[in-house]
């Protein structure tokens, strides 16, 4: 997937007059969506570009290693940043989907430690298969030593390589991300599908239960669609792979945080249009 | 140690094709309306022949866009295209006839917004960013609604959103599960086109890079995608549409097929059967 | 009671059909090179070594799974549509998923060896005839049981969600774990056997692949014999344990303390999962031992 040279230095520099242009548009889509429905959909924009902005702030703990993971060359898991959060996500929107009647708080949560399950099992299994199947033990190439364990890592390093596999701090980075992951992408999902169950029958004029198959299917495909424009705009702020963390690049999460809340918002007000116009 | 790209030069410019792409698109979605006036579904063949203009058009620009070293794969540009496309074009159903328009409209305003965070808030300072994510964002867009076209006969909401079952064979009932949105129909289209505009660039990538195979490539996506969708449509319009729309998808695709295979056998170094590694350089 | 007993009854059947699917999805991965490892199949001509190694270009794993699963179940869902019996819906389906994900891959391996006309790579109309057809049986498998997987989560264990759309997260799940378990694998043992065991493979050697065998000359149809021994199965034990712990703590626990019961397990099978990973990192430092001494330190 990377097979593009990478831009040189895309630059950690943080652009001030840009951020503010952000939340100044921000300001303004939740201003639009306060005159367009002052109650229902001015509380559900809001939990959409908070779930976006747990999203893309949880992308950036995932450990992505890109293609020099895939040789033993680079710590991190080998697969595109985007695609491997959003498969972590997605499978914590699977099981907060299902917990939607319990309630917000529950839904959400269960999201979360959907996400973070999967993290966790395909991080241990990475790990399994570096450590059986290769004979190459967990080193990071950017610390002297693991933040959370003080296992000192430059002498576990191979040769020629940048470190490989998952230290403990990366796995604990990829479980957390996979928690926001999945809480962020359900709350998207259970606001989206309170604010359809409640308007989509007056305005298709059918009855709450022969809407339902529509406002969940239109809340779902929302919901992965702002999962996959939040999980590449991280990927785009970390120019493709990081280690976790505790990886310096980690220090460009403000950038983030503003586009995808600009983009949630953006995104999220055009999803709550559909009933309010 | 990762793969260079060098300066990838030539072909048709950009800008011609990008206004012939979205010249054809618009005036195929809006041939499909014929549906509305003949009150059948036999003109839903043109949303077929809508997305794969928009690919073709949708391809391109993802080579202009890669070509700059975005520091991810290719396979991303696809999905924010239709991330950001899907949300557009399920708004736009709502205004009925002028729904292609106000998707042109929205896709551009999301892409355009989008593509600003891009490129001054994550700082990635490329040159057409801007321009490709709002072109991204409209082929995005119109590509779903072209395979909405294409498996139901309509791009307004309620025709979108409204099915019917039969029961006993016989007995049918209106049904909001068994439609292109209430059946989750809507995330295949999604995976079909943001795999299919971002194939073409991603498999031509290399120094070797011609523009007509590619843009033949994209064709040939765009037909594969029409057969497997035109199949799906026999469940949500009439057999004779679908026939026609499947017939129309297989000729196309079988031409561009063999098209794609005549030109790269015109680009390879050479086309062996058999044979054992050449000797090169020594290695 | 026995709503609990069918619902877990389903959820070993899931739970197992997803371990052959994440088997399947590496060893098809793998024979066709997608995914990361496939910029080593790209670079190596630049680099001089020429190969017969299929290069299938079609993105990543866990897009293209997404699609070829998203369609399958989209195509089953019309077929199911149409009043057509479930077994053989998810049986067309899936046949007509692999037809489109055949024409993918030879489109990929053409256009990416055309594109390397320069370096003198030729294009292998032998490889291109053996290896696709390999690689679509093993991804008809990994689709048909990814598909049915979600019709029965569907069907019979009442998730709301529609089949097309459970099909697109189950895939994108199933290519995000199966690529991440198995491209290493093949990155590093299969691709670079001739580095030496026990480390990663050194930036100074990229490019220099493995192109001769045992007999012959290597190519793709060797991988998959080779992942049947390692990467496979661990891709499937990654993905099998994910659909059955998931599906598993729900539908036992999801009614005690009103959902909380659920989300409780799940903490806990995060918790034991780190304590194992934790196991198997400190297992290999201590057995495998540092490649240098340690060196002085200069900052904490």
């Amino acid at each position: 997937m990377t097979a593009i040279a990478a831009k040189p230095a895309a630059g950690s520099i943080m652009n001030p007059a840009a951020m503010a242009v952000g939340v100044v548009l921000l300001i303004i889509l939740l201003a639009i969506a306060y005159v367009v429905s002052p109650t229902l959909g001015l509380m559900a924009l809001i939990g959409v570009v908070i779930g976006g902005v747990m999203i893309g702030f949880g992308v950036h703990f995932v450990p992505v290693g890109g293609a020099p993971a895939a040789m033993g060359q680079a710590p991190g898991i080998a697969t595109g940043v985007a695609m491997l959060a959003a498969g972590a996500g997605l499978a914590g929107l699977f099981g907060g989907a299902w917990a939607a009647e319990q309630g917000l708080v529950i839904a959400v949560i269960t999201g979360g430690v959907g996400g973070g399950l999967m993290m966790a099992i395909t991080c241990m299994m990475v790990n399994f298969v570096y450590v059986f199947g290769m004979g190459i033990p967990a080193a990071s190439g950017k610390v002297l030593k693991d933040p959370i364990t003080g296992d000192s890592q430059p002498e576990y390093k191979s040769q020629g390589t940048e470190g490989h596999g998952l230290p403990f701090i990366s796995f604990v980075g990829g479980v957390i991300g996979g928690v926001l992951g999945g809480a962020g992408g359900t709350l998207i999902y259970i606001e989206l599908l309170d604010l359809y169950k409640a308007t989509l029958p007056t305005m298709m004029g059918v009855t709450a239960a022969q809407a339902l198959p529509i406002a969940i299917s239109v809340a779902g495909i929302f919901a992965i669609g702002l999962f996959l424009v939040n999980a590449v705009l991280t990927a785009y702020n970390i120019t493709g792979t990081i280690e976790g963390p505790h990886d310096p690049k980690f220090k460009r999460w403000p950038r983030a945080i503003v586009a995808s809340a600009v983009a949630s918002a953006l995104c999220g007000l055009a999803a709550i249009l559909i009933v309010t116009i | 140690m990762t793969v260079k790209v060098e300066v990838i030069e030539g072909g048709v410019p950009h800008p011609k094709i990008m206004i012939a792409g979205l010249v054809c698109t618009i005036v195929c979605l809006y041939l499909s309306y014929l549906n509305v006036y003949t009150n059948t579904a036999m003109f839903s063949f043109f949303g077929g022949l809508a997305v794969v203009a928009a690919l073709i058009w949708g391809s391109n620009t993802i080579k202009v866009l890669c070509s700059y070293g975005i520091g991810t794969g290719v396979p991303s540009a696809g999905m924010i295209a239709f991330g950001s496309g899907v949300i557009a074009m399920l708004l736009a159903t709502k205004f009925g006839i002028a729904a292609p328009i106000v998707a042109l409209v929205l896709a551009a305003v999301i892409g355009l917004i989008l593509g600003y965070l891009a490129n001054d808030v994550l700082n990635m300072k490329i040159p057409v960013m801007i321009q490709s994510l709002t072109e991204l964002s409209i082929v995005g867009a119109l590509t779903l609604m072209g395979f909405a076209v294409l498996i139901t006969g309509s791009f307004t909401f309620t025709g979108l959103s409204s099915g019917t079952v039969t029961l006993f064979g016989a007995l049918t009932l209106p049904s909001y599960q068994v439609s292109f949105i209430g059946g989750g129909l809507t995330a295949v289209a999604f995976l079909l086109g943001a795999i299919a505009v971002q194939h073409p660039f991603n498999a031509c990538l290399g120094p070797g890079w011609k523009q007509d195979r590619m843009l033949m490539l994209t064709a040939e996506c765009g037909f594969l995608s029409m057969i497997v969708a035109s199949v799906m449509s026999f469940a949500l319009i009439n057999a004779a549409s679908a026939i026609i729309s499947l017939i129309i998808a297989l000729i196309g695709w079988v031409y561009t097929y063999n098209e794609y295979i005549v030109l790269s056998k015109r680009d390879a170094a050479a086309w062996l059967d058999s044979k054992p590694i050449p000797d090169v350089e020594g290695h | 009671m026995e709503q609990i007993v069918f619902g877990i009854g389903i959820t070993a059947l899931a739970g197992a059909l997803a371990t052959v699917a994440g088997s399947a999805e590496d060893t098809e991965s793998n024979i066709g090179s997608q995914g990361d490892p496939n910029s080593q199949v790209q670079l190596a001509p630049q680099m001089g070594f020429v190969h017969r190694i299929f290069n299938k270009a079609v993105a990543g794993e866990p897009p293209a799974y997404g699609l070829w699963c998203a369609l399958g179940a989209g195509l089953a869902w019309a077929f199911l549509a149409m009043q057509i019996n479930a077994v053989l819906a998810i049986i067309l389906g899936s046949i007509l998923a692999v037809f489109v994900q055949g024409v993918y891959a030879t489109t990929a391996y053409l256009g990416r060896t055309a594109s390397l006309s320069k370096f003198g790579q030729p294009v292998y109309v032998d490889i291109l005839k053996s290896m696709t057809t390999v690689a679509m049986a093993h991804a008809f498998v990994a689709i048909f049981c990814t598909v049915t997987i979600c019709y029965l989560i569907n069907a019979a264990l009442g998730h709301p969600f529609p089949l097309p759309l459970l099909a697109f997260i189950w895939g994108i799940a199933l290519g995000a774990a199966g690529s991440a378990t198995g491209n290493p694998y093949y990155g590093k043992e299969r691709q670079y056997q001739n580095q030496k065991f026990g480390a990663g493979v050194p930036i100074s050697a990229s490019g220099n692949i493995v192109r001769y065998a045992e007999a012959g000359e290597r190519n793709s149809i060797d991988n998959g014999f080779f992942t049947a021994k390692f990467g496979g199965p661990a891709s499937g034990l990654c993905f099998g344990l994910i659909v059955f712990l998931e599906l598993w703590r729900t539908i036992l626990f999801e009614n005690i303390g009103a959902g909380w019961g659920a989300i409780i397990v799940g903490i806990l099978v995060i918790l034991i999962f780190t304590i194992i990973d934790r196991y198997i990192e400190v297992w290999a430092r201590k057995n495998y031992g540092p490649y240098t001494a340690p060196a002085k330190e200069a900052a904490p």
